[in-house]
């Protein structure tokens, strides 16, 4: 399902504008942009991206959004109140590049371009996202801070979208677990933020200390 | 740094204690001029202005006729549960005379915003660039009176208008259409009788199709600096002649004095919030013009500033249209985050029809290579290209 278009785009990563207001795509899930075959592919590129972050700005810079609410109108009845607000704001998100598939192979590392600006944007099918994390190299790629939002937590969105795209696979969960153990061992705040971020019922400094992980 | 701020800076405080000197004294006439206001007999004013009118005796202001109480209040009604308010303003990039090319660009931005209970909005520009002898000039055939200045600003008012009533044709709900400045073009009024009528044909026209379409019709004055009520209120002082006040020595004569310094808007700050003040004619000599379509005008308090609406006689005598615009000015201020309020369907067909000055640029950038496609170059006059490279 196409979710929005591209607006900024480099070598690591994109911003594209949502379709829908206040509904970027979750943050950490896979969304994939196609790109045509002029590379040398005979089926053209996906390109795969996670999510790093969303955002509702004003769609003109120099316009900061203002308060509306009063005391009977809140929330969604603002919408309604107010109907320029669908024209005059906008959604967007950023998504890091981690990988894309070529001539029916995954490859978990930056493409040689980046995705065209305007391409659309799509989510990633439960198929899709099956297919490209059964590799977990990919994740290294989320460490690199790209926004606001800190690379922990990126990563443990991401595991926690795929675990329930998957199906609830915990033998992937265990897989993703020991590969970010291994990515951060030389950071022990870090593996703790993503892995209480992940699970938090079943973390604690003892556990990533113990080996258990 | 050529301007001489540590000057200006003195000559501001010195501006400040005047304004703070005279504040006492402005307070006491305003007081006086709203007794006035609330004194006044609304039918001896009306023939008193109708007399001086017919005997042709020269007011030299601009005064406001009662069409009732100069002291009544009408509360807002309520707005209907489904109802529209299309916005309309203009802006335009004018003829620029340092050039070889003759064109200008309008830009007509509208809103439509519907409320109730499928809210809707579109928000959406026009944009036109004008080259052609017919628009370039009031009277193509004879390459005579060229669009600009004051005539190019009556021109966007009459475009802003007649774009807005096409964008609205698909409305079903009851609608009122806002304009951002005035109704009534004085700044016509210094051209000939053909220039006025070549120009407002357009307005009238519109003018025509809204009132079919039962579409009331607005002009919003934010911050008005009008005086018509307050210079009514020194003809209604004024023992002699209005324009003869150095023979004057009536004991009125300070009150009208300072009400030739008080603004209309100071005077009507006894409406309360969502009232609007009884209808006035204007003397305005370009209504002569309007026929029809003659306007008059209400104050009303907005919540934090008193507003000048100028509507078209067909909508001040419909109980029906007057109401339901009333309710709608009063409903877009409400729904206004700005303080004083400002009406959101004006607000953004303002920010859509503003031309930044890169989109300036951008159109000149256009012009030139177009012509140049062509094998045309475009001159610009030295005084131009000084100014552009501004060389040390």
């Amino acid at each position: 399902m196409s979710i929005g278009e591209i607006i900024e785009t480099t070598s690591t990563a994109f911003v594209a504008e949502s379709f829908e207001l206040n509904s970027p795509p979750p943050l950490g899930s896979l969304v994939v942009v196609q790109v045509s075959s002029e590379t040398g592919t005979s089926t053209g590129l996906d390109l795969y991206a996670v999510v790093i972050y969303g955002q509702t700005v004003g769609l003109d810079p120099s316009r900061r959004a203002v308060r509306r609410s009063t005391d009977k109108v809140f929330d969604a009845a603002i919408y309604d109140q107010h109907p320029q607000l669908e024209h005059t704001l906008r959604t967007e998100f950023g998504a890091a590049l981690v990988g894309f598939v070529a001539d029916s192979v995954v490859r978990q590392h930056l493409p040689s371009q980046p995705p065209p600006l305007h391409y659309s944007v799509h989510t990633a099918s439960v198929e899709q996202v099956r297919r490209f994390t059964n590799s977990l190299h990919y994740l290294r790629l989320l460490l690199v801070p790209h926004g606001e939002v800190p690379p922990p937590q990126v990563l443990a969105a991401n595991v926690r979208e795929v675990y329930q795209q998957r199906g609830v696979d915990r033998l992937w969960l265990d897989a993703a677990a020991r590969e970010i153990a291994t990515l951060l061992q030389s950071d022990h705040q870090a593996l703790l933020t993503v892995l209480y971020s992940i699970d938090p019922g079943k973390v604690s400094p003892s556990t990533v200390r113990g080996g258990q992980i | 740094m050529p301007l001489k701020i540590e000057r200006i800076s003195q000559q501001l405080d010195r501006m400040a204690r005047m304004i703070a000197d005279s504040a006492p004294a402005r307070e006491g006439f305003l007081g006086q001029a709203q007794d006035c206001l609330r004194s006044v007999n609304a039918d001896a004013l009306r023939q008193k202005l109708e007399w001086q009118r017919t005997q042709q005796i020269r007011i030299p202001w601009l005064v406001a006729v009662p069409r009732g109480d100069l002291s009544r209040s009408v509360p807002a009604p309520s707005p209907p549960a489904d109802f529209c308010v299309v916005g309309s303003d203009a802006s335009s990039i004018p003829l620029d005379r340092h050039s070889s090319v003759r064109y200008y660009v309008l830009n007509v931005g509208y809103a439509i915003l519907c409320y109730g209970q499928k809210p809707d909005a579109v928000l959406e520009a026009s944009s036109r660039l004008c080259f052609q002898d017919q628009d370039l000039y009031v009277f193509p055939q004879k390459w005579d009176v060229p669009i600009e200045g004051t005539l190019l600003g009556a021109r966007m008012e009459v475009e802003s208008l007649r774009i807005s009533q096409q964008a609205m044709q698909q409305i079903s709900r009851p609608t009122i259409a806002l304009r951002d400045g005035p109704l009534i073009l004085w700044t016509l009024q210094n051209e000939s009788k053909e220039v006025k009528q070549a120009l407002l044909r357009d307005l009238f026209e519109a003018m025509d199709a809204l009132r079919q379409m039962g579409v009331p019709l607005a002009g919003y004055i934010s911050y008005t600096g009008s005086r018509d009520v307050a210079n009514s209120l020194r003809v209604w002082l004024c023992q002699g002649r209005p324009d003869e006040c150095e023979r004057c020595e009536s004991s009125d004569y300070d009150l009208c004095q300072a009400l030739a310094t008080i603004h209309d808007r100071d005077l009507f700050i006894f409406l309360a919030q969502g009232e609007r003040s009884e209808l006035f004619g204007s003397s305005s000599q370009i209504l002569e013009q309007y026929g029809r379509h003659r306007v008059d005008f209400f104050y009303m308090n907005v919540g934090e500033e008193i507003v000048r609406v100028e509507v078209p006689q067909w909508v001040g005598a419909d109980a029906d249209l007057l109401g339901l615009l009333h309710a709608a000015i009063y409903d877009q201020c409400r729904r206004s985050p700005a303080v004083p309020p400002y009406p959101p369907a004006l607000q953004e067909a303002h920010e859509q029809a503003v031309i930044t000055t890169t989109e300036r640029r951008l159109v000149e950038g256009m012009v030139e290579q177009a012509l140049g496609r062509h094998g045309q170059r475009v001159f610009r006059s030295a005084k131009d290209h000084s100014k552009r490279r501004r060389g040390v």
